[in-house]
């Protein structure tokens, strides 16, 4: 029984982890029917920071995290400028995901000729602390994520549902040229959404940074499995990326106990592939279905 | 030029007839070993003909049909395994096993359409994206069959061919295998240039710009998305055949899923939807990486902003840019849809 | 012109000719070492490791040269991967020309590099690959100077075993070559001495936690060892998540963890007490106090500043019997592999190298047993 539980705590704590990169992916999708492949890349630079800054500056943990924010901020609003924004008028949905591709090859490599590739240790006061439950075993570390997941995960929702920029955000997504009609700018909007998207992703390179195996590759461990969480969770639908990052997580830490890891990849992508058969739209689905 | 010419809808004037371009094609494979005599450089001249074989397959998926496929190297990976275990587990003779390579992709490819032919836009890519993935995770687990990571080794070229025992190509020799590949690979492109300029092809268009009215227009597009995946997925299985018996040493790791995005950015800045387009966008990505390895570290971080300002400032890829000169020097494009 | 003068000129004139021809001499007497390491992508892991084992050593010896020699390297990117290895090699060889190659690491692209280098009549001295293959069949321009997956895996299973008195056992390993590999080799051994392996788990590199596998691990019961065959980043991680999972020593539970070849010194210091009572292998041990461990120990330190690793010591030594085989007397290819064939008794800052009929170096002082004591310092074991 306990195995069971414990798994669950894993796959719980797992899941958030995914949830907290997958996110700002799906507000991309969401707003902008585009998908960021150096997203990842993000993730692994805002971890990079978090760990210099702490390193260098002697910054304790929690300011590491608001540096690395900033930098994923920065690096969203970098990315549209220079990639999306040019791209728009192209009919050419591909083309921004081969550029990024493009800046994803860069990014990664740029860290390896300046960072190395020998993975750095993370160590944060919360990392090792073990608590112990009913025998069951957690970190503070995975306490942490939790708890900050669960906490952008709520600020995100209410700013989407209940603020006039949120609001927007949402009637961009629906429905651009509506909304261009109703008097909101599209363009602002979709830099908004960048650059908080990819704040998150910073953000989540630095909680992830103790929990990662921390090279310049460390985004591509993660990013195939983000964009399969985003696509089951519903593409564009925060409510479901949360579920189906909690989902994966879940299936991550079952498969491991009664099949084998090399099997997980197969499981996800093997139910990505069903709900894609049998539900399109994903989990929960705010848009409407397309014309078939 | 004449007035009846400046009022003529179709191109007036081509720099080359076709047939005068298939003619340089084969001469310029056929002098290239031997200009490039060394084997490292006749090695990447067969790199660049697999690629764009991939390269083609995946064209005709994506800019013909209009099939957003980011899994391409699924079936790069299955038409080398699957002729590789033919002949290495059962001992079939090599074009046997190349035939079943080929075929076990393109069937591959028709499976996923078909799974998939409801699905649209971006949900069709990642629905790729995953099969590719899983894919690549069976030929890696499935270490009973496939050896997986440990590798299946000493895979011999093809047979040599004798006639009465003397040996007129010996297959070792690696001017001989690319004269094979490229041979193929032209051969494969003369096909597609045929199919693309018939009925099917606009067909095909037809499906790419609007599904819909396709329909309406009692097109069964289901089908013939069907049959475009099935097509290029083969010619993959082909390109999957020539790496296992040109590098010898298969593993899985050939096949991960950043291979389709090596593929993918081929065809695109070699430009969509055009033939040519891909055929020059693979030399330039296959033989960047090489000319670049004089750079040292940065050599990749090269590769990839050229990779992203060739996108930004080149959307239409080199296919684009070569249409903008020939314009420049006079001559007149082809018409939309034609090849 | 005096007499004198005119004699004088005699001698000075040849004298001054050899002089010049001398140096003009030592000018082309280079050997040169072609390097196939990964440079780019993952694999980077272990080729910027190997450069500066390399460069250590060519900067010591071309202070003087070697009978005359100095040495040049040329490094090629083979990114760990068949098809890059092949075309890095093939360069390697048409424009470099090397007279010794060193490389690869990982063991496919070695043994798909094997034939091409083979076939232009070049020796290659292998530190990296550890699939029995390489040397196996017998191929007699390749050598490998590190102890391959039959040699560590056989030697550890019964170290464990008879020493350890271990009875069950519980394997974890990367997916790949090597970790496959060696994981089989323990399961093999271990099993014929009448041992049990009571789980094999493998899992892909891209794997960051490794929570759910200790807890699938603390559910097997009591367990005596556990072989764990990954590099350093996943290996930190596997030995802290076990510790939290009370599973290991470190953790308050009494497995001992059996780290093999792959985690470099200073792993205890990133581990910390979760490392507690950890047993490996290691193809390095700085702790060594030969005369040439601790020269090499002390010119690493201060040229780089930080302990050596074992891939840095195997590059290193790869160099050094290069040199060593050019003061017995080779000079080109041919003279290098036959030479290299009749080392005898090579010391290595890793251990004594000589090769035995398949090239392979057989001697068993290559593998190095450390347990991390309390204050995380090791404490060699010695084993072998």
């Amino acid at each position: 029984m306990t195995i069971v539980a414990q798994q669950a705590i894993n796959g719980v704590v797992l899941g958030s982890l995914y949830v907290l990169v997958a996110l700002g992916l799906t507000l991309i999708y969401g707003v902008l029917v585009q998908i960021n492949f150096a997203h990842a890349d993000f993730v692994t630079l805002g971890a990079f920071a978090a760990y210099f800054f702490m390193h260098l500056v002697g910054a304790n943990y929690l300011a590491s995290i608001a540096i690395a924010l900033v930098v994923g901020g920065m690096l969203g609003w970098l990315i549209n400028a220079a990639i999306f924004a040019p791209l728009r008028q192209s009919r050419n949905e591909l083309l921004p995901l081969i550029a990024t591709i493009g800046v994803s090859v860069m990014l990664q490599n740029g860290m390896l000729a300046w960072f190395g590739p020998i993975p750095y240790a993370f160590e944060t006061p919360y990392s090792n602390q073990v608590i112990r439950i009913a025998s069951t075993f957690f970190t503070w570390q995975s306490v942490i994520i939790i708890v900050v997941s669960t906490t952008t995960i709520a600020l995100l929702y209410a700013f989407m549902k209940f603020t006039f920029l949120g609001k927007a955000l949402r009637a961009v997504s629906q429905d651009r040229e509506t909304a261009g009609l109703m008097g909101i700018n599209p363009n602002h909007l979709i830099m908004l959404t960048f650059v908080l998207a990819s704040a998150l992703a910073g953000m989540a390179g630095a909680m992830l940074a103790p929990i990662l195996v921390l090279t310049p590759f460390a985004g591509t461990s993660v990013i195939v499995k983000a964009f399969a969480i985003v696509i089951i969770g519903g593409f564009g639908n925060v409510e479901g990326t949360i579920l189906a990052g909690l989902i994966v997580g879940l299936i991550e830490s079952f498969t491991t106990q009664y099949l084998d890891p090399g099997l997980i990849d197969i499981v996800v992508f093997g139910l990505l592939l069903i709900m894609l058969a049998v539900r399109p739209t994903g989990l929960i689905s705010e848009r409407r279905e397309e014309n078939v | 030029m004449s007035d009846a010419a400046a009022l003529m809808p179709f191109p007036a004037r081509r720099l080359l007839s076709r047939k005068a371009w298939y003619l340089l094609a084969v001469v310029v494979i056929a002098a290239l070993p031997l200009v490039l005599q060394d084997s490292y450089w006749r090695t990447n001249l067969t790199v660049c003909a697999i690629n764009v074989l991939l390269a083609l397959g995946l064209d005709f998926i994506l800019g013909y049909a209009g099939q957003l496929n980011l899994g391409h190297s699924a079936f790069y990976g299955l038409g080398a395994y699957v002729s590789t275990l033919l002949i290495v587990k059962l001992g079939v003779p090599f074009w046997l096993a190349f035939a079943g390579g080929v075929a076990f992709s393109g069937v591959a490819g028709m499976a996923l359409s078909l799974f998939a032919v409801r699905l649209r836009g971006h949900y069709l890519a990642i629905a790729s994206l995953g099969f590719a993935v899983i894919t690549y995770q069976i030929l890696l687990n499935w270490i009973s069959l496939t050896q997986g990571p440990l590798g299946i080794y000493a895979i011999p070229p093809p047979p040599a061919l004798t006639i009465a025992g003397v040996t007129l190509v010996d297959f070792h020799n690696l001017a001989a295998f690319f004269y094979l590949v490229a041979g193929f690979t032209l051969l494969v492109y003369f096909l597609l240039q045929q199919l693309v300029r018939s009925p099917i092809g606009e067909t095909l268009t037809a499906i790419r710009e609007d599904d819909v009215s396709a329909a309406s227009l009692g097109i069964n597009a289901a089908a013939w998305k069907v049959f475009a995946f099935g097509v290029g997925a083969a010619i993959g299985g082909a390109a999957g055949c020539f790496y296992a018996c040109f590098v010898g040493t298969l593993v899985p790791d050939a096949f991960v899923i950043t291979e389709s995005f090596s593929i993918l950015s081929m065809v695109i800045v070699g430009g969509m939807g055009t033939l040519t387009g891909p055929v020059f966008g693979a030399i330039l990505l296959t033989l960047l990486p090489e000319l670049l390895r004089n750079v040292g570290d940065l050599r990749l971080v090269v590769y990839g902003a050229a990779l992203t300002f060739v996108v930004l400032f080149m959307p239409g890829g080199l296919a684009q840019a070569a249409k903008y000169l020939g314009s420049k020097l006079g001559l007149r494009s082809k018409p939309e849809g034609a090849a | 012109m005096s007499i004198f003068r005119v004699v004088l000129a005699g001698l000075a004139l040849p004298a001054l000719v050899t002089a010049s021809m001398g140096s003009a001499q030592a000018q082309d007497k280079t050997i040169k070492i072609g390097a196939l390491f990964p440079l780019s992508g993952p694999g980077s892991y272990f080729g910027a490791q190997d450069k500066q084992g390399v460069e250590l050593a060519l900067e010591q010896l071309n202070k003087t040269g070697v009978n005359g020699y100095t040495f040049s390297v040329q490094y090629e990117d083979s990114s760990c991967g068949p098809l890059p290895a092949t075309q890095a090699a093939k360069r390697l060889l048409e424009q470099f020309k090397p007279d010794v190659v060193i490389g690869e690491e990982c063991s496919d692209a070695t043994l798909a590099v094997m034939p091409i280098i083979e076939q232009a009549k070049v020796p290659l001295i292998n530190a990296g690959s550890s699939a029995i293959k390489v040397t196996e069949p017998g191929n007699p321009w390749t050598f490998r100077i590190m102890p391959n997956e039959v040699m560590q895996g056989v030697n550890i299973a019964e170290n464990a075993y008879k020493r350890l008195n271990a009875r069950n056992a519980v394997l974890l390993f990367e997916n790949t070559n090597a970790g496959i590999g060696n994981a089989k080799v323990f399961n093999e051994t271990f099993t014929k001495l009448g041992g049990t392996i009571l789980a094999e788990i493998g899992f892909g590199r891209d794997v960051n936690d490794f929570t759910a596998i200790a807890t699938r691990v603390a559910g097997l019961g009591k367990i005596d060892v556990i072989p764990t065959y990954t590099l350093e980043g996943q290996g930190l991680k596997i030995t802290q998540a076990l510790a939290q999972a009370g599973v290991t020593k470190g953790g308050g539970g009494q497995a001992i963890q059996l780290g093999t070849i792959w985690l470099p010194f200073g792993f205890e210091q990133k581990a910390g007490n979760t490392a507690l009572g950890y047993i490996r292998i290691v193809q390095f041990d700085p702790t060594d106090q030969r005369p040439v461990v601790r020269d090499f120990v002390n010119a690493f330190k201060a040229k780089y500043n930080a302990d050596p690793t074992h891939i840095n010591a195997h590059s290193y030594d790869q160099v050094m019997l290069i040199a060593d085989v050019v003061k017995r007397g080779a000079t080109d290819s041919q003279s290098i592999r036959d030479t290299l064939a009749g080392t005898k008794n090579f010391a290595g800052v890793t251990g004594t190298v000589e090769f035995d009929k398949t090239n392979q170096n057989d001697k068993m002082d290559t593998v190095h047993y450390m347990e991390t004591k309390p204050d995380m310092s090791w404490t060699s074991l010695k084993w072998n």
